[in-house]
């Protein structure tokens, strides 16, 4: 029977490769545009590296950040040649291809910043687009507490008009969570904040998915209410405990399965398929959490099964454990000042997001929201002012990190994304002012070197599907 | 002119006159600031506002040099005092659930002074606000208070009447707006020559008590506030107002820009939410963040809510997007002060003259902006503490290393 379901395999990846399929199933069909030579010229550089640069020169090439030099220190001239030379050698030495001048699309970036795309670690987007009814609430499988074999990107809509949204607000990445009414929620997933007829084709190249996680109240009311476990917070703990060891076990047997045990072979678990793929590594857990105890205890968990927190998610009380926080190397991903709305979130201050910074742990600033992941700019601008009056010290420069380059760090992309840095993707925003204003404007936003948005252009705002015929939502008209 | 002013001298608390000098001074009565002026306050009031102002011996002084000085901030939509944490419906008294006491529901009795939410809230500059009863059993909601973030906390119960129109009360009349507008049509109609001797309620309908608070309020010259979106319940809300000779508020107001014409001809008022540009029902798909630009350059009447998940910096943040996309500077900080107070019929609120209440704000910068803060805030002319929970927790927190768990 196994050897059957091998052939057929084979075939069927015969059959994929024939049509000229690359990607296999559930993965990224995603396809960057073109991404013409770009020169941005004597702008203000926030690196998401903690670095302020005041006027340099940002050159994006071939949809990568190709080079950063002291204003001046890139001349057009120079790289149009440059260019040309570039694309022949692309074309391969087979083919003959006489040089060309490519045109190098110059920006005046005086006056301007220039920031890595912002990264929402939390967002909900596609799962619970607008408008928000029934028909489109597909983000929390409320039928079993432990709902780890589903996936939310097979409930993201891509016409989501929330999408065009973000992007005005700067946001080139994100990664969609399935809800935290589950004690597992299901698999995350990273998506670049592009225009798709497919959640595939938005799909991070290479991303990992993420494990949703919660604690806290969310479970233990909503299955409090249908009079089913858990009901407490001892009961959300032995829910995770009970499915970390059936998931231990399971990957036990499959191992013994592949080391030649025909006997060994587990029926095949969606459930646990997720949960042991966190064991071996290869899926980031992110943790709904609230409160600074009850992250202790998932802690515990987690060394328990030997799995590792990547980031715990809201975290209001991360400032009371930033310490221990550091020392397990785990990510806080926060809002700048939400507060009250429940009672697990009755402890939020607005300086937890500098507090656990100061502390060396690992700070970032999410949304969880529609409108906020459109200006996490201003969320990120309140945390550090929260703090500067009481008289912490935090630099703009370090701050960008909240929403860039440490939100990239938990999404398990760094080396991709969430910094300026030459080789890296050019995924920009290009700012009319200091980012951290309440009146900046993101002005244009590429990602991978294409300028998905241009405020002064409406050409280059996108629509969704849902839009057409109606009013698009937040634009002049 | 003496008799007007001797109730508020005879009210004085027993703090010391106040000084606030050097600051950059918003009146409110004038775009342009005074720069460097003083402002003089005695008895809770605005004595002088002015440069080269000199300040009497025995007045209490605050230095605001390079500083920026404003009426305190009005929230024209809150719970406040009467929901202190949304999913803990035991904390919460804003919305009547069981049965139909409509226009006559009174948040005002339950109010409750010692919210953890007022001084969260006075911390970000918000010294007064309108305590709105949500929507519970039927499109009209009840009567709403206003409040005062400091000192006696309700200022005046029943400030204004309260009906819900937006997507979310299409349950409320049976499941269609045309039934919840007929009912309000009708109720109002038979409000304005309801005599309770003569009123036979049928089902469903308003008891006499409901109908003698209706005639009560009509009667009243308070506003109607009516949450609506879409651009056709904003219509029908204009009618009603206008067949009663009444004040609109509309609440919300995501497509308000698409009837920004009959709502100035109205002498409207709409509090935006400016963050709303999600269309986020099937009533709002004309959201956008220039709504309020929109209607003020039609000349409707904008004021704010900070309303939402967010911390009590939301208000001012919202405001400082509404210029962001649009609305000049000015006439957003005066949708947060004087025409707020203009709104709600708070007399010598909102504004820096003589004779006003004093409820200032001192501002670290540009009090519509995120990088900035409260400094000091004065409410009817006693500095306030600037602590709150949040800030004890803070102090707790701030080093981990002290001996946890003692104040």
């Amino acid at each position: 029977m196994p050897k059957l379901n091998a052939v057929l395999l084979l075939a069927v990846c015969l059959l994929f490769s024939r049509a000229g399929r690359a990607a296999a199933p559930h993965e990224s069909t995603y396809a960057p545009r073109p991404a013409p030579t770009t020169l941005i010229q004597g702008v203000a550089v926030l690196t998401g590296t903690g670095e302020r640069l005041a006027r340099v020169d940002v050159l994006m090439q071939a949809g990568r950040i190709a080079a950063l030099a002291a204003a001046g220190g890139l001349d057009s001239a120079a790289l149009q040649a440059g260019s040309a030379a570039g694309r022949r050698n692309e074309a391969g030495g087979g083919q003959e291809r006489r040089p060309e001048a490519v045109p190098v699309r110059v920006i005046n970036g005086a006056g301007k910043w220039l920031t890595p795309g912002i990264i929402d670690v939390h967002s909900h987007l596609g799962a619970y687009p607008s408008p928000e009814v029934a028909s489109t609430a597909d983000g929390n499988e409320l039928t079993d507490p432990n709902s780890a074999g589903v996936w939310v990107e097979h409930s993201v809509w891509p016409q989501d008009p929330q999408f065009g949204l973000a992007l005005a607000g700067g946001v080139t990445t994100l990664h969609i969570l399935p809800g935290s009414g589950n004690l597992f929620g299901g698999r995350g997933v990273t998506v670049k904040n592009v225009p798709s007829r497919t959640v595939q084709g938005m799909k991070f190249p290479g991303a990992p998915q993420s494990l949703k996680m919660a604690c806290g109240e969310n479970p233990k009311r909503i299955y409090g209410e249908k009079e089913k476990a858990p009901t407490t917070r001892m009961g959300n703990v032995a829910g995770h405990r009970a499915a970390w060891a059936a998931a231990a076990a399971y990957r036990e047997k499959r191992r013994k399965f592949q080391a030649g045990d025909a006997d060994a072979a587990p029926p095949r678990d969606l459930g646990l398929d997720t949960l042991a793929a966190v064991l071996d590594g290869e899926i980031l857990v992110q943790n709904h959490c609230y409160r600074a105890d009850e992250m202790a205890v998932m802690l515990d968990v987690a060394r328990e099964f030997g799995y590792a927190v990547t980031a715990f998610h809201h975290a209001v009380e991360s400032y009371k454990i930033a310490d221990l926080l550091a020392e397990a190397g785990v990510c806080s991903a926060m809002w700048s000042d939400w507060w009250g709305f429940k009672l697990e979130a009755f402890d939020a201050i607005p300086q937890n997001v500098a507090l656990v910074d100061a502390a060396g742990a690992c700070a970032i600033v999410h949304s969880d929201s529609a409108e906020g992941i459109q200006r996490l700019n201003q969320e990120a601008a309140k945390a550090v002012a929260s703090a500067t009056r009481m008289g912490m010290t935090i630099d703009d420069a370090q701050a960008i990190a909240w929403i860039t380059s440490n939100a990239a760090e938990a999404l398990g992309i760094a080396d991709e994304t969430g910094s300026i840095e030459e080789g890296k993707a050019a995924d920009l925003v290009l700012w009319d002012r200091q980012p951290f204003s309440v009146y900046a404007h993101a002005e244009k936003v590429w990602i991978d070197g294409h300028l998905y948005y241009d405020r002064q252009d409406a050409s280059r705002r996108p629509a969704s599907d849902f839009d057409l015929g109606q009013t698009v939502a937040g634009q002049d008209q | 002119m003496a008799l007007a002013v001797l109730p508020w001298l005879l009210a004085a608390p027993s703090w010391a006159d106040l000084a606030i000098a050097g600051g950059r001074v918003y009146t409110l009565e004038n775009p342009e600031p005074l720069q460097d002026a003083t402002i003089l306050i005695a008895g809770g009031r605005i004595e002088a506002v002015g440069v080269n102002l000199s300040v009497p011996f025995a007045y209490q002084r605050i230095d605001a040099a390079g500083k920026i000085v404003t009426p305190g901030l009005i929230e024209s939509y809150s719970h406040f005092g009467l929901r202190e944490i949304e999913l803990e419906p035991s904390t919460d008294d804003a919305a009547l659930l069981e049965y139909p006491l409509a226009p006559a529901f009174d948040v005002s009795y339950a109010l409750n002074p010692n919210s953890t939410l007022i001084a969260v809230n006075r911390m970000e500059g918000v010294t007064r606000a309108i305590a709105f009863p949500l929507a519970g059993v039927d499109p009209l909601a009840g009567l709403a208070a206003a409040v005062r973030l400091g000192g006696e906390f309700l200022l005046e119960p029943r400030t204004a009447l309260v009906g819900y129109l937006d997507a979310a009360a299409t349950d409320l009349a049976g499941g269609s707006r045309a039934a919840a507008l007929q009912r309000l049509f009708r109720a109002f109609a038979e409000a304005s020559r309801f005599s309770p001797s003569r009123y036979r309620p049928g089902p469903g309908d308003y008891s006499r008590h409901d109908m003698a608070a209706l005639k009560r309020f009509i009667t009243s010259g308070k506003p109607l506030v009516l949450a609506a979106d879409r651009a056709a319940e904003i219509r029908r809300a204009i009618d009603l107002a206008a067949a009663h000779d009444l004040r609109l508020v509309v609440l919300g107001g995501a497509e308000a820009w698409r009837v920004r014409e009959a709502l100035a001809a109205a002498g409207a008022a709409v509090v935006v939410r400016v963050h709303g540009n999600l269309p986020r029902s099937f009533d709002a798909l004309g959201a956008r963040l220039d709504n309020a630009a929109l209607l003020h350059e039609a000349g409707v009447r904008v004021i704010f809510t900070g309303a939402g998940l967010g911390g009590a910096t939301n208000l001012r943040q919202m405001a400082g997007n509404a210029v962001a996309h649009g609305l000049p500077w000015h006439d957003a900080l005066a949708g947060l002060t004087r025409r707020a107070a203009e709104t709600w019929g708070m007399e010598d609120v909102g504004v820096i003259r003589p004779g006003a209440h004093a409820d200032l704000v001192i501002w670290s910068g540009d009090p519509l902006e995120v990088t900035t803060w409260a400094e000091q805030v004065v409410i009817d002319g006693e500095p306030m503490p600037m602590r709150s929970r949040q800030t004890q927790l803070f102090d707790r927190y701030q080093d981990l290393s002290k001996p946890y768990g003692y104040r």
